[in-house]
C-alpha cells in the first residue's frame, strides 16, 4: 500500500471496533493482537456488524464460512483477512 | 433411585468407566477419571476446612475442570456457586461475599482480577491452571496437588435430597444479583423428567452451549452423566461463529442440542445448515426467551425429523412447563405455547381476584408447586417471602409455591401461553435482566441525576437495551463514559448500547419516571 491521506486499513478497523463495539461495553482500549473474543469486545451480534463494516468500507465480500475465529480473532487477523482478499 | 446428583456419576462410572464423559477445548475425560478426580478434589476440600453445606465458588472459563469441580464440591457435601467468568470483578466479589464463599476454585488470571477485600475473605484458592511450584503459599493450591489425595473413594458425608447442591445468581431489581438456592431434589426432579421425556442414552452426545452459571447447563451436564453419555462444552471461540458452530455440531456428532433461541437463529441465518451434515441431530431443546415464529418455522423445515421442544421455567423452578413443537400446526400458529406442566410439577395461573384460572382464554400470573421449586434466595428472606409463598389454595399441609411474575393465558388446546411480565424484568439472549439493576449501575455515577433503562424488542436477541439519563447541573457526560462506568458493575450483556441524555426525564401523574412513554419513544 502507498502513502495516502486515507488512514491505514488497520487504523480504520481499530477505530470502528473501538467506537461501535468496545466503547458500548465499557472497554476503552485493546491491543491489535488481543483476542476480541476473550476480552468480550465481540459478541454474537457484534460479529455481523463488524462484517458489514468490512464489506461496506473495503468493498469486499465476506462469506459465512470466512466468519470464523481465525479470521476475526483480533485487529491483526482482520487486517490479514483483508490483505488476503485484496490479492485475490 | 438417586437422591443426590453425585450418585448419577457413581452409577455411570461403574457402568462406563472408559467412556468419554466430558469434552472441552480439545481435551476430554473418561467417567473413571471424572469420578477419581472429583473424589480427590472432595478430599482436598475437606482437608482445607470445607464443611457440609459450605459454599465453594467456581470462577474460571468452561473446561473439563469445571465438571470435575462441580462433582468434587458436591462429593464434599458442599454447595457450588458458579460465577460468570466474564462478569466484572465487582459483581463476582459481591456474589462471593453474599453467600460467604471462603474457598474458591479459579485460575491465576481470574484470581488476580479480584479486589483486595474479596481476596482477604478467601481462605483457600484452588488454581485449575497451575502446576505445583514452590512459593505458592498464601492459601493458593495448585490443581496438581489433587494427585496426593485418595482417588477411589469419596469422603463420607451424610446428605439428603433436601440439602443444597448449587446456588445460581440472577439479576436483582435492587441493583445486586440474587442467589437462587437449588437442592439436590430440585435438580433431580428436572433431570429425571428430562431423562424420561427426551430418552437420553449412553449413545447420545449432548452439547453444552449455555454458561455453567445458567440453569440450562443443568440438563447438559447432569443428563449426560445420568445416561452415561458424552457432553461437549461449547466455548466462546466456537459459540460466536455460526459456521464454526455448525461444523462443531457435525464433527462431534451432537445428537441433543439445548440453547437459547438466539443461538439457533444465528445458526439458521448464517451457518448454511444442511440436514445431511447434521444427520445425527435428533432433538433440539430451547428455553430462556421467546422463539420468533418465522425463524422457528424455517428451522423446523430445514431440519426434518428433529424433535423440537420449547422448555419454559425460571431458574427458581428450572423448567416447569414444556411444549413439543408440532410442525403441522406451526403455519397456523402466531405464537408458540409454553405448554403444559412437567411431570412431578404443577402449574396454575392465578387471576386478579386471586382465583385459579380454569376458563379458556383467561389470564393470570403463573404459579409453580412441587419438588422443583427453590427454597428461595440466599440470605434474602424478604425477597424469598415475596416470591416463594405458602400455598393458600390447599390447607391440608404446609408447602410453598413459586410465583413466577409471568403473565400467562390458558388456551383451548390445554397449553399455557406466555403473555408478558408483571415487573420490569426482561430477557436478552436468554439472560434475565432486571432493568433496575442497570439503573442502579447508572445512578451510581456521581454525575447522573436520573436514569431509566428501556428494552427495545429485537428479532434475534429478544431485547436490546437503551438508557435515558439526566445529569446533575453543569455535568456533561458522554455515553462511553457511562458505559465504562457500568462495565465495572454489571455484565457486558446488561450495558445499554444506546444512552440518550435529557434535561429531565418525563414523569407520570404520580411523579414516577414515565417508562411507558420512554419505551414508546424508543420504538420510533
Amino acid at each position: 500500500m502507498t502513502e495516502s491521506t486515507q488512514p491505514a486499513v488497520k487504523d480504520q478497523i481499530r477505530e470502528f471496533i473501538q467506537e461501535n463495539l468496545a466503547s458500548v461495553k465499557g472497554i476503552s482500549s485493546f491491543r491489535d493482537d488481543e483476542s476480541l473474543m476473550d476480552n468480550g469486545v465481540i459478541d454474537s451480534l457484534g460479529i455481523f456488524r463488524l462484517v458489514s463494516f468490512l464489506e461496506e468500507n473495503f468493498g469486499v465480500r465476506v462469506s459465512d464460512e470466512e466468519i470464523n475465529p481465525e479470521n476475526l480473532k483480533s485487529v491483526d487477523s482482520i487486517e490479514q483477512l483483508l490483505i488476503a482478499k485484496s490479492k485475490k | 433411585m438417586a437422591y443426590t446428583l453425585q450418585q448419577l456419576l457413581k452409577k455411570s462410572a461403574a457402568q462406563y468407566p472408559e467412556k468419554t464423559a466430558v469434552w472441552a477445548r480439545g481435551r476430554s475425560i473418561t467417567y473413571r477419571e471424572l469420578d477419581e478426580r472429583s473424589n480427590q478434589l472432595a478430599h482436598l476440600l475437606l482437608q482445607h476446612g470445607v464443611k457440609k453445606g459450605d459454599r465453594v465458588g467456581l470462577y474460571f472459563p468452561k473446561s473439563v475442570e469445571s465438571v470435575v469441580s462441580m462433582f468434587g464440591v458436591l462429593k464434599a457435601g458442599a454447595v457450588y456457586v458458579p460465577c460468570d467468568p466474564a462478569a466484572p470483578a465487582d459483581r463476582v466479589g459481591y456474589i462471593l461475599g453474599n453467600c460467604g464463599v471462603r474457598v474458591l476454585i479459579t485460575n491465576s488470571e481470574k484470581r488476580r482480577g479480584l479486589d483486595v477485600a474479596t481476596l482477604h475473605s478467601l481462605q483457600v484458592s484452588v488454581l485449575v491452571d497451575s502446576e505445583l511450584k514452590s512459593g505458592n503459599g498464601g492459601g493458593v493450591i495448585p490443581w496438581s496437588l489433587l494427585a496426593e489425595f485418595p482417588a477411589n473413594n469419596s469422603p463420607q458425608v451424610t446428605l439428603t435430597e433436601t440439602d443444597l447442591a448449587y446456588i445460581l445468581y440472577t439479576s436483582g431489581s435492587t441493583g445486586r444479583p440474587k442467589g437462587v438456592m437449588l437442592s439436590h431434589q430440585n435438580a433431580l426432579t428436572f433431570v429425571e423428567w428430562c431423562a424420561e421425556t427426551f430418552h437420553v442414552t449412553s449413545e447420545d452426545k449432548l452439547s453444552n452451549h449455555a454458561p455453567l452459571h445458567f440453569d440450562l447447563s443443568v440438563f447438559d451436564v447432569y443428563n449426560t452423566i445420568e445416561a452415561g453419555a458424552t457432553v461437549y462444552l461449547v466455548t466462546e471461540d466456537i459459540a460466536l461463529f455460526p459456521t464454526t458452530l455448525a461444523n462443531f455440531i457435525e464433527s462431534k456428532g451432537i445428537t441433543v442440542w439445548y440453547s437459547v433461541p438466539s443461538a439457533l437463529v444465528l445458526l439458521l441465518l448464517h451457518a448454511n445448515l444442511q440436514r445431511e451434515k447434521l444427520a445425527r441431530l435428533r432433538t433440539i431443546l430451547f428455553a430462556g426467551e421467546v422463539f420468533p415464529m418465522k425463524y422457528l418455522r424455517q428451522l423446523v423445515e430445514l431440519l426434518p425429523g428433529v424433535d423440537f421442544y420449547n422448555l419454559y421455567g425460571p431458574t427458581e423452578t428450572n423448567v416447569c412447563t414444556y411444549y413439543k413443537v408440532e410442525p403441522s400446526r406451526l403455519d397456523s400458529m402466531d405464537k408458540l405455547p409454553i405448554g403444559i406442566a412437567c411431570e412431578n410439577t404443577e402449574v396454575f395461573a392465578v387471576n386478579d381476584q386471586d382465583q385459579i384460572v380454569t376458563a379458556v382464554g383467561e389470564t393470570g400470573e403463573l404459579y409453580v408447586r412441587g419438588p422443583a421449586v427453590t427454597y428461595g434466595y440466599w440470605a434474602d428472606s424478604e425477597k424469598t417471602a415475596k416470591m416463594v409463598v405458602p400455598n393458600r389454595f390447599q390447607k391440608n399441609f404446609q408447602e410453598n409455591m413459586y410465583r413466577t411474575g409471568d403473565l400467562v393465558s390458558l388456551a383451548e388446546d390445554g397449553n399455557y401461553y406466555f403473555l408478558g411480565r408483571r415487573d420490569s424484568m426482561i430477557k436478552s439472549r436468554g439472560y434475565r435482566i432486571e432493568l433496575g439493576e442497570i439503573e442502579s449501575a447508572l445512578l451510581s455515577h456521581p454525575g447522573v441525576k436520573e436514569a431509566a433503562a428501556i428494552a427495545i424488542p429485537d428479532d434475534i436477541v429478544g431485547n436490546r437495551i437503551k438508557a435515558v439519563v439526566s445529569t446533575h447541573e453543569s455535568q456533561t457526560l458522554k455515553p462511553a463514559e457511562l458505559q465504562s462506568h457500568c462495565a465495572v458493575k454489571i455484565p457486558k450483556y446488561m450495558i445499554p448500547e444506546i444512552i440518550d441524555f435529557m434535561d429531565d426525564l418525563p414523569k407520570t401523574s404520580t411523579g414516577k419516571i414515565d417508562r411507558v412513554r420512554l419505551a414508546q419513544a424508543a420504538l420510533v
